[in-house]
């Protein structure tokens, strides 16, 4: 070999060494970030790489469902078929219109082949592509089974289209009690912290026992989280919490006499309470005109809305106990047990009636004009004697009269388990002077005696009202959901004075009993009932209206019923009410017969 | 050649540096099969079996180049280069269009296609070497100089011309590589490699000032005229200088390799778990050939990541070793050759799964799926064999 070949070689062989060291160099670079990459910056990439691909959706919990006493349903949830459009399948390159257009082609077909008109349009598509791009975009809600049958037949087979099920709120009772079991309309999204990728709305409670008790009925959603591919398919499941569906309630109501109470104040503006004075349990609340709450399922449409909020007689308005009234003559048995009980006058107290009470230069008219005569307390109750019950008033003192309402519960909420309750007014001293800036003076005691002036009631007190007189004078909460027990809660057990009481009694007797009592039409043969009509005046002087009450507990002996009626704009307590109670009562002792011979629903299984 | 003589050379083959190979080779087997299987489509399930036997055919090849003597291919290697012109300027004419590019030549009635690029990368290095090992040729001359770059821009131009960057791009490196070594001034060379930079830097600038300047649109169609690049070029360009400016473009697969392979942090997902293959975020076009790589560092971590690096350094290393131990110096320079292509191939697929290098069509030799890649390779890696078989041993070395 040559000196200058050799030579060369070795400069060569120094020359591949050189190349093997910058090849050991660019080496160790890679391996530096690929430490990079995979140690220092793990963390990061792990987290774009489930952010890219995990996706957390929510699943709505069921309702749960709500039953009468007897268990009979009252709200339900049915499925309702929905046509899905996946529009992360239909992703198009480019600008986001192309998808617009793939979306709309979609619903076109579809609309052809399931034979149902598009429901939505392409700023909806639109829309729903800015704002809610992950969530499955709904074409059509509540799918009718032919356009399902169609569907099933395979006949509109489209990528990226599915039907799924919705659980949709449904009153099988139709119409009846739509002010106690209220509506749902969507929820607002959760204030959870979650985020969610897709958000699937819920149905929330929003008035009536649907929202006093949603908390109960809603149930606890579920989570899931997915996995997706790069294509936005679901890849697998990676963790799943599954729904919890609500819980039932039952309500204390028993349909059967809720209809007879529909029934029987059907076409006025009116509102009636029946309570059992057992327990205070609500039986029967209704307040007329009512609303229909399936309108609100799955979703209320404009005018129905409108037509509801804007009808003068105020449909979705629940009188029973947002309705506040005078309760005219309605009221004087408790100025009568204020009267005994306190010690200021005796059960025999007669007063001499001469058509009107003269209280200084005033005269309050009794509405008998030529006058009762001397009458007794009995009798004044029957009669509804106002000279009688100012005098008594008067005498007693507005004080004993204000504690003994306040006692049975007038002037404040019940507590009743409704949103919209209000608590009425008992007016006192000391309201008067806030107010009016004035004392109270005789003229306000005569006033509030025979159930006028400011003083104002719901049904619903009336109705609790009427059972402590049923019972003897245990003041129960009214409840509309039953707890599983028995018993009512007591708010207060009051003393009366057996005479006081008895004398209240059989006055109320006297007023459906007796051949000349203002309720007597009211009266049911076979039936004894005790009971007390009113009528109350409002408005302007010139333009008087009548609110009419009927109250009644039946059967006299061993009451099971309290019931409470108010009619707005009536003729007068006996003449508007009293007919209304007949009827009512009847149909009542119609379900009981048919009851206890085992026709109908048996009492035994609630 | 008698079987004596065969088995002679045979006896005499590297046999520890086809341990590499063949893992490498068996690694890459495995993989295909993990980025594959996911899939849909029935031939791409079976792309792990195409590759076995691809590898089968890919031996026979490394055998012939091993068992040929090199020199004689080295007087033929006129030929080679020169039939490898002609096919790269028949694809252009006949080459089968995919994805707006001309670059396989289909076999006819075969379904089997090749890559003209490919043979004509080995057949510039074999020329190449036979060439700068000419003992007439005065390789400090400037025109010698100018004339081997000339050798080299013929293919290469007709390579860009299909087009194909990637392939082009590993065409420069191992022939400057091989005129270094070989002993061309590195006056020469680095003046080249000067005056590439600079005309990668002011590509760079052109791509990123005129955002910077917010230049109004005529001056940038002026300099869009200029840039050597296409505008398709550019964007892969500009996603590696801003990762976020086109995450569902051009920044896709960049993005989706480095979470692939910045995800399996040290030990990886586990072989066949890799959620970016399998939820396809790491397009299943492109998994298991080009960013095999990902794939493999996603499933194994930065430990299975290192793992290939070692085994192409090994390779490599034994590579220059034979080249160094060579006494004939067109032996040690297609040793080099091939080992500098290896280099290119292997750094630059690497560093763009792992986004430092902007996103080529270039495959990871021995590892990624493909028949012509796999084919030339072995080829090449056949040629060190047949170039260590026949240096005379020294006892100790």
């Amino acid at each position: 070999m040559s000196q200058e070949l050799s030579e060369r070689l070795n400069a060569e062989t120094v020359r591949i060494r050189i190349f093997l060291g910058v090849i050991v160099v660019a080496f160790f670079f890679l391996v530096g970030v690929l430490w990079r990459q995979q140690i220092v910056r793990s963390k990061e990439h792990q987290s774009s790489e489930s952010r890219q691909s995990v996706r957390r959706v929510r699943l709505p919990a069921v309702r749960g469902v709500i039953e009468d006493r007897y268990g009979r349903c009252l709200a339900r949830n049915r499925p309702s078929y929905c046509v899905a459009i996946f529009v992360e399948e239909l992703r198009q390159r480019g600008r986001l219109s192309h998808t617009i257009d793939a979306v709309e082609a979609v619903v076109e077909r579809l609309s052809m082949a399931l034979g149902l008109p598009p429901e939505v349009n392409r700023d909806d598509i639109a829309r729903h592509l800015q704002a809610r791009l992950p969530i499955p975009f709904i074409a059509w809600r509540g799918v009718d089974n032919k356009a399902l049958a169609r569907w099933l037949e395979g006949g509109a087979v489209e990528a990226g289209v599915d039907v799924y099920v919705e659980p949709v709120r449904e009153y099988p009772q139709g119409a009846l009690m739509g002010h106690i079991l209220g509506y749902v309309g969507r929820a607002e999204p959760p204030s959870d912290g979650q985020k969610y990728h897709y958000y699937v709305p819920e149905m929330q409670g929003k008035s009536g026992v649907e929202k006093t008790f949603d908390d109960v009925l809603c149930g606890a959603s579920g989570g899931q989280l997915l996995r997706v591919d790069a294509s936005g398919f679901r890849h697998d499941v990676l963790a799943m919490k599954p729904p919890t569906e609500g819980h039932s309630v039952r309500l204390s109501v028993d349909v059967e006499i809720q209809r007879a109470v529909e029934e029987s104040i059907k076409g006025e503006r009116a509102a009636l309470v029946i309570l059992s004075p057992e327990n205070g349990d609500v039986l029967a609340m209704a307040s007329a005109p009512s609303f229909d709450p399936n309108l609100f399922c799955p979703s209320i449409s404009h005018d129905n809305w409108n037509r509801l909020n804007t009808d003068a007689n105020k449909p979705l308005f629940n009188r029973a106990v947002g309705g506040i009234y005078p309760p005219g003559s309605t009221f004087k048995p408790v100025v009568a047990l204020a009267a005994i009980t306190s010690g200021r006058a005796e059960a025999g107290q007669v007063v001499d009636c001469i058509g009107y009470y003269e209280l200084g230069k005033m005269r309050l008219r009794c509405w008998h004009k030529s006058g009762h005569g001397p009458i007794a307390m009995r009798k004044a109750i029957e009669q509804s004697c106002n000279t009688y019950f100012c005098a008594l008033g008067v005498l007693c003192g507005y004080d004993h009269i204000y504690h003994m309402a306040r006692s049975i519960g007038f002037g404040e909420r019940t507590g009743i388990e409704l949103p919209g309750e209000r608590s009425g007014l008992l007016p006192n001293d000391a309201w008067k002077r806030r107010v009016y800036k004035d004392r109270w003076r005789p003229g306000d005691t005569c006033n509030l005696s025979i159930g006028q002036g400011a003083l104002s009631v719901t049904p619903l007190q009336m109705g609790m009202y009427m059972v402590a007189l049923a019972n003897g004078g245990t003041v129960y909460r009214p409840r509309l959901v039953l707890d599983g027990s028995r018993d009512g809660e007591v708010l207060s057990r009051l003393s009366w004075s057996p005479a006081a009481l008895s004398v209240v009694r059989n006055g109320m007797y006297d007023v459906v009993q007796a051949p000349n009592g203002t309720g007597k039409y009211a009266r049911v043969p076979g039936i004894e009932m005790a009971g007390k009509t009113g009528t109350a005046e409002y408005g302007s002087r010139t333009h008087r209206r009548k609110h009419t009450w009927m109250t009644v507990y039946f059967p006299f002996h061993r009451p099971r019923y309290a019931v409470a009626l108010v009619v707005e704009d009536g003729l007068s307590g006996g003449r508007t009410c009293a007919p209304r109670i007949k009827a009512l009562v009847s149909r009542i002792l119609e379900i009981e017969q048919a009851r206890r011979e085992g026709t109908t629903f048996a009492e035994g299984r609630g | 050649m008698s079987w004596a003589r065969t088995l002679r050379l045979l006896k005499r083959l590297h046999w520890v540096m086809l341990i590499p190979i063949l893992l490498a080779l068996g690694v890459g087997v495995f993989f295909i099969y993990s980025s594959c299987y996911i899939s849909h489509e029935l031939p791409v399930q079976s792309f792990y079996k195409k590759q076995g036997v691809w590898i089968g055919l890919g031996f026979l090849f490394y055998f012939t180049a091993a068992l040929y003597d090199y020199r004689r291919l080295g007087r033929w290697s006129w030929v080679l280069y020169g039939g490898s012109l002609i096919l790269l300027v028949l694809v252009l004419i006949a080459g089968k269009q995919m994805y707006g590019a001309r670059r396989w030549l289909m076999i006819p009635g075969t379904g089997f296609g090749v890559q003209p690029s490919e043979l004509a990368k080995l057949a510039t290095l074999v020329f190449l070497a036979y060439l700068l090992s000419l003992p007439e040729l005065d390789l400090s001359r400037f025109s010698v100089f100018v004339a081997l770059l000339g050798v080299v821009a013929l293919p290469l131009v007709l390579v860009l011309k299909q087009p194909d960057l990637g392939t082009s791009v590993v065409f420069v490196p191992p022939a400057l590589i091989m005129m270094y070594i070989a002993g061309v001034p590195l006056r020469y060379v680095g003046t080249l490699v000067m005056i590439g930079l600079v005309v990668v830097l002011l590509t760079l600038t052109a791509i990123i000032l005129p955002d910077r300047l917010e230049l109004d649109e005529s001056t940038r169609e002026t300099i869009q005229r200029v840039i050597p690049l296409t505008e398709y070029q550019q964007d892969r360009v500009a996603v590696l200088l801003w990762p976020d400016r086109d995450p569902l473009g051009a920044g896709w697969n960049k993005n989706q390799s480095m979470i692939a392979v910045g995800s399996g942090g040290m030990m990886g997902k586990g072989y066949l778990q890799g959620t970016q293959n399998i939820l396809g975020f790491l397009p299943r076009l492109v998994a298991p050939t080009d960013f095999i790589y990902s794939v493999i560092a996603e499933e194994m971590g930065f430990v299975g990541g290192v793992f290939v690096i070692v085994l192409f350094l090994v390779i490599m290393v034994l590579g220059l070793q034979v080249a160094a131990a060579t006494p004939d110096r067109m032996g040690r320079l297609l040793c080099v050759g091939v080992v500098a292509m290896l280099f290119c191939h292997v750094w630059i697929n690497i560093a763009m799964t792992v986004g430092v290098m902007p996103i080529t069509g270039l495959p990871l030799p021995l590892l990624s799926y493909g028949g012509s890649f796999v084919l030339t390779t072995l080829a090449a890696l056949g040629i060190v064999q047949s170039v260590y078989i026949r240096s005379p041993r020294r006892i100790f070395g």
